[in-house]
């Protein structure tokens, strides 16, 4: 036991965190050896985040203690964690928008000499990080600026900036192409061999029995247990943190597509940040009751071909029909009205975060006499609706329709916003990522919510970065590269590599094969 | 579950209050250590005069003067309904920051639009022939011509902040200055200028040189010898059709949704310009309609050359919101504990050697810690182990501060009236 006990770099032991309604970690001990990856696995709203962030100090534990190299610590903000030499990548980004990514990465540890910030040697140290591990970000650009993906990067390298010796990535997979996370797989590898210890939050088996070294399951704010990767497989993994027989498969019918619901012809989308279009000349067509997947390494337009879409961004070429009316110059709450709409950026896009629940689920109808009454929100009805909502979508909250949004875990913002925007019952569907940073149980879910759809005749436009749910969740998919749609596929007859070609830009059709 | 929901509420609402409550009695409590201190190093004043001092800061509204040499305490008819009518613009302005707290904008413009407010009251009282139009109809006139002009020049820094993206703190307060100046200019030249009574130069004609006067309603009879009128049920009215507002309506909900995520709102099919310029509009009629129920009352006169000051009435709008943390009846109480402030100075000055000036940095430094509810309410929220560590340590941080308060005291002094 004592021998066990050094190895031990971190203990985390019986730590228990309470929040208002819910007890968040219930007696859990979580022990990370030296040098090794280990992963943390969970449903969402399981407590793997606010395990996380007690340990980074961002939470005071009710009990519990953790201990470095054996001796007892506290950890009361996150100073204290970074003079402990843990680091971490959150799911949801803390960057300074309006500051560069150099910026970014030095804040908080900047070098200086009598009080003068000395970026050049910052620099230096940053480029050779991002050329060492094949993390490509422009230093100059500002974070608003950039994408989500890129952001993530600045992240990576704001921790490895630090030489922090335990890295905490919470969930670092979720918005990187394949390419990538092999990479940041073989980084992580490294990182390990380097002495480094990891821990791993991730919902992704496939790459959890890649990289980690052991697992620890959590189900519901409680331990279940830890096991040796090698030991066990994936579908016992998800047994174990669901707590049922999941089915990691998308079971849905041949699609039997309809009426043309959305047509796109022409349209292109100006950039915000460079001359060239974000969109440049797309035309497809989305018919009712298939699954349309819009495919492609994050940051080739996608973003902004959605934003065209709904409204957000205005179109400077091109047009757009649903439903049969031109809706090119239309307003937003106009579009609404036959398109809903699961935003890529939930926090920005989808909730507002200081609302409760019951707000949030009516932010678009609250206009409906269903709702209101002269102007007067129908209190009782909101709630009733809401209640309805969240019981039929199984959203998992502190204080049901009065939760505070920001106080969900991200799965259950997300389920939220897939509940309200479902039940909208809209001819067209455009899904942005919906699964991003979610676990299997509740992108089984999503999959099946999505598919349900479909199959009740909706048009479902999914834009997805992941490329097991493009191969599996899709009927038809098309490629984007560098704002231009370059080849539509059928999932059934071809193959992730083959995929992969036309995400990288390597291969392209034809002008003829392209559109619909 | 209506109850569950009520009982959490309540919950929250209760540590909103205990906040502002704790906050207060800090501040009240550093007053009172200045009052010593003050009060020791001046051979006038002595521990006598420090203890005086102390009880007045905390009793003042109930001082009944002097007896013997020993203060007198009991139920002042005179404060109490002063309190009241100078709480009435207080309670207004503080409902007009309120209102853009609450939907994500800080409306430091109230002084500004306080003074547009108070141009069109003025200028619609004193024009408007009384011997063809009815008082009670030019009074309406006065008051809702007020609210416009102060919605209008609120419009402005929510136009510029909505198209043009520009922060609204910026655009208020040189929208606060550009009034200022309109309003002297405005003024300058007019025959709304008092060149009859001769005893003071430079103001305006009273309303009630037309006749124009906020009717009373019987409250002078409750608070005999007080400058109290109707003024403060009309304030307390507009709370309530704040609250119901920004809660019940469908209005509201959109403000507080471009508030707390444009994005979002703007995504959901909310017009999230429309709705800034319209927050701002909201704000500024309240803070217009401050300045009217100020100056209509009858027995307040308006120094016209203000250019170069700004109505204090209008800054101290923040604190009462602040105080309040945002909500619209909370500023009704908050409202009067300002002007209640305000009595307590008057007290201090009257009754002991206290000078004006000292007795406005007192009042001041209150103000100024009765601000800091938003930190005792984190503080109440965070873990019950660390509340008793953590008030000290809130003392200590607002004991730091006071020589801040400058900015505060400066706007008292700038006061028109």
């Amino acid at each position: 036991m004592r021998i066990m006990e050094a190895e031990n770099i971190i203990e985390m032991l019986h730590i228990t965190k309470e929040f208002p309604g819910i007890i968040a970690n219930d007696d859990i001990t979580l022990q990370l050896r030296r040098g090794e990856i280990h992963a943390l696995l969970g449903e969402n709203g399981a407590g793997k985040s606010t395990l996380m962030s007690v340990l980074f100090g961002l939470y005071q534990p009710e009990a519990g203690e953790i201990r470095k190299n054996g001796e007892v610590v506290r950890i009361k903000n996150p100073n204290d964690a970074t003079a402990l030499g843990i680091g971490m990548v959150h799911q949801h980004f803390k960057l300074v928008d309006v500051f560069t990514v150099l910026e970014n990465i030095i804040l908080g540890a900047e070098t200086t000499k009598l009080g003068f910030l000395q970026k050049k040697e910052a620099r230096k140290k940053v480029e050779a990080l991002s050329e060492k591990y094949g993390l490509k970000v422009d230093l100059d650009a500002k974070v608003e600026d950039i994408t989500v993906g890129m952001q993530q990067r600045v992240e990576i390298l704001k921790m490895l900036y630090r030489d922090n010796e335990i890295l905490i990535f919470d969930e670092p997979t979720a918005v990187l192409t394949p390419q990538e996370i092999d990479e940041l797989m073989a980084t992580m590898k490294e990182f390990a061999k380097e002495g480094k210890s990891i821990l791993f939050i991730s919902h992704k088996l496939n790459e959890i029995m890649a990289v980690a070294d052991r697992v620890t399951v959590l189900r519901k704010g409680k331990y279940i247990g830890t096991v040796d990767t090698k030991d066990t497989d994936k579908q016992s993994l998800s047994n174990m943190m669901v707590g049922r027989p999941v089915q990691l498969q998308v079971e849905k019918e041949p699609a039997k597509p309809g009426e043309a619901v959305l047509e796109v012809e022409h349209l292109c989308v100006p950039s915000k940040s460079h001359k060239r279009d974000a969109v440049h000349d797309v035309s497809f067509t989305a018919r009712a009751g298939e699954i349309l997947c819009i495919a492609g390494i994050d940051g080739n337009g996608q973003s902004e071909l959605v934003y065209g879409l709904t409204g957000l961004e205005k179109c400077s070429e091109g047009k757009v029909t649903l439903c049969g009316h031109d809706i090119s110059h239309a307003s937003i709450h106009h579009r609404g009205g036959d398109m809903s709409h699961i935003p890529e950026d939930r926090h920005k896009h989808g909730l507002v975060l200081d609302f409760t629940l019951e707000q949030n689920m009516v932010l678009q109808r609250f206009r409906e006499p269903r709702f209101q009454n002269m102007g007067f929100i129908k209190q009782g009805e909101v709630r009733k609706y809401a209640e309805t909502l969240i019981e039929q979508y199984d959203v998992r909250s502190g204080q049901g329709p009065v939760t505070i949004a920001r106080s969900m875990s991200g799965g259950n913002q997300q389920k939220a916003i897939i509940a309200r925007e479902i039940d909208r019952e809209k001819p067209l569907i455009v899904a942005v990522q919906p699964t991003r940073g979610l676990d299997v149980g509740a992108i089984e879910y999503i999959h099946k919510q999505l598919v349900a759809e479909r199959d009740k005749g909706k048009a479902v436009l999914l834009v997805s970065l992941e490329l097991d749910e493009v191969m599996s969740l899709s009927d038809r998919i098309l490629v984007m590269y560098e704002g231009e749609i370059v080849g539509e596929l059928d999932p059934k007859t071809t193959t992730v590599q083959e995929l992969g070609l036309y995400m990288a830009g390597a291969k392209r059709m034809g002008k003829d094969g392209e559109g619909a | 579950m209506k109850q569950g929901r009520s009982n959490l509420l309540e919950k929250d609402s209760t540590k909103s209050v205990l906040a502002s409550l704790i906050s207060i009695l800090i501040g009240m409590v550093v007053g009172g250590v200045i009052i010593v201190i003050v009060g020791l190093g001046n051979p006038n004043l002595g521990i006598k005069g420090a203890l005086d001092g102390i009880r007045l800061v905390f009793f003042g509204l109930f001082s009944t003067g002097r007896v013997d040499n020993a203060l007198t305490f009991g139920f002042n008819s005179t404060n109490m309904g002063d309190m009241l009518f100078r709480a009435t613009p207080l309670i207004l302005t503080g409902l007009s920051v309120a209102v853009a707290f609450k939907t994500g904008l800080f409306n430091i413009g109230a002084p500004g639009q306080y003074l547009m407010g108070t141009a069109a009251t003025l200028m619609l009282a004193l024009g408007i022939p009384s011997e063809v139009v009815p008082t009670p109809v030019i009074w309406v006139i006065a008051f809702l011509g007020g609210m416009l002009a102060g919605a209008l020049w609120g419009c402005i820094p929510g136009l510029v902040k909505a198209f043009l993206n520009i922060n609204e703190v910026l655009a208020c307060i040189m929208t606060n200055w550009i009034a200022a100046n309109l309003v002297t200019w405005m003024f300058e030249g007019s025959n709304f200028r008092n060149l009859v009574e001769n005893t003071k130069s430079g103001y305006i004609y009273k309303t009630t040189y037309n006749g124009v006067q906020t009717a009373k309603l019987g409250l002078d009879k409750i608070f005999p010898g007080s400058q109290v009128n109707a003024g403060i049920i009309v304030a307390i009215v507009m709370a309530v059709l704040v609250y119901i507002l920004m809660n019940k309506t469908t209005l509201g909900y959109q403000l507080k949704a471009c508030g707390a995520n444009r994005h979002a709102a703007r995504y959901a099919g909310i017009a999230d310009k429309r709705n800034i310029v319209l927050s701002m509009a909201i704000a500024g009629s309240l803070s217009g309609a401050a300045a009217s129920l100020y100056y209509l009352s009858g027995n307040t006169e308006f120094f016209w050359s203000t250019y170069q000051s700004l109505p204090a009435i209008g800054f101290n709008g923040i604190p009462v919101a602040l105080l309040a943390a945002s909500n619209p009846i909370a500023v009704v109480f908050t409202g009067c504990f300002m002007s209640m402030l305000d009595i307590v100075g008057m007290q201090l000055t009257n009754l002991t050697a206290y000078n004006e000036y000292i007795t406005d940095v007192i009042i001041a430094v209150i103000v100024y810690l009765s601000a800091f509810s938003l930190v005792i309410k984190m503080l109440l929220n965070g873990r019950k182990k660390h509340k008793i560590q953590a008030v000290p340590e809130a003392k200590a941080a607002a004991a730091a501060p006071p020589p801040d308060n400058g900015g505060t005291a400066e706007g008292k002094g700038g006061d028109g009236v």
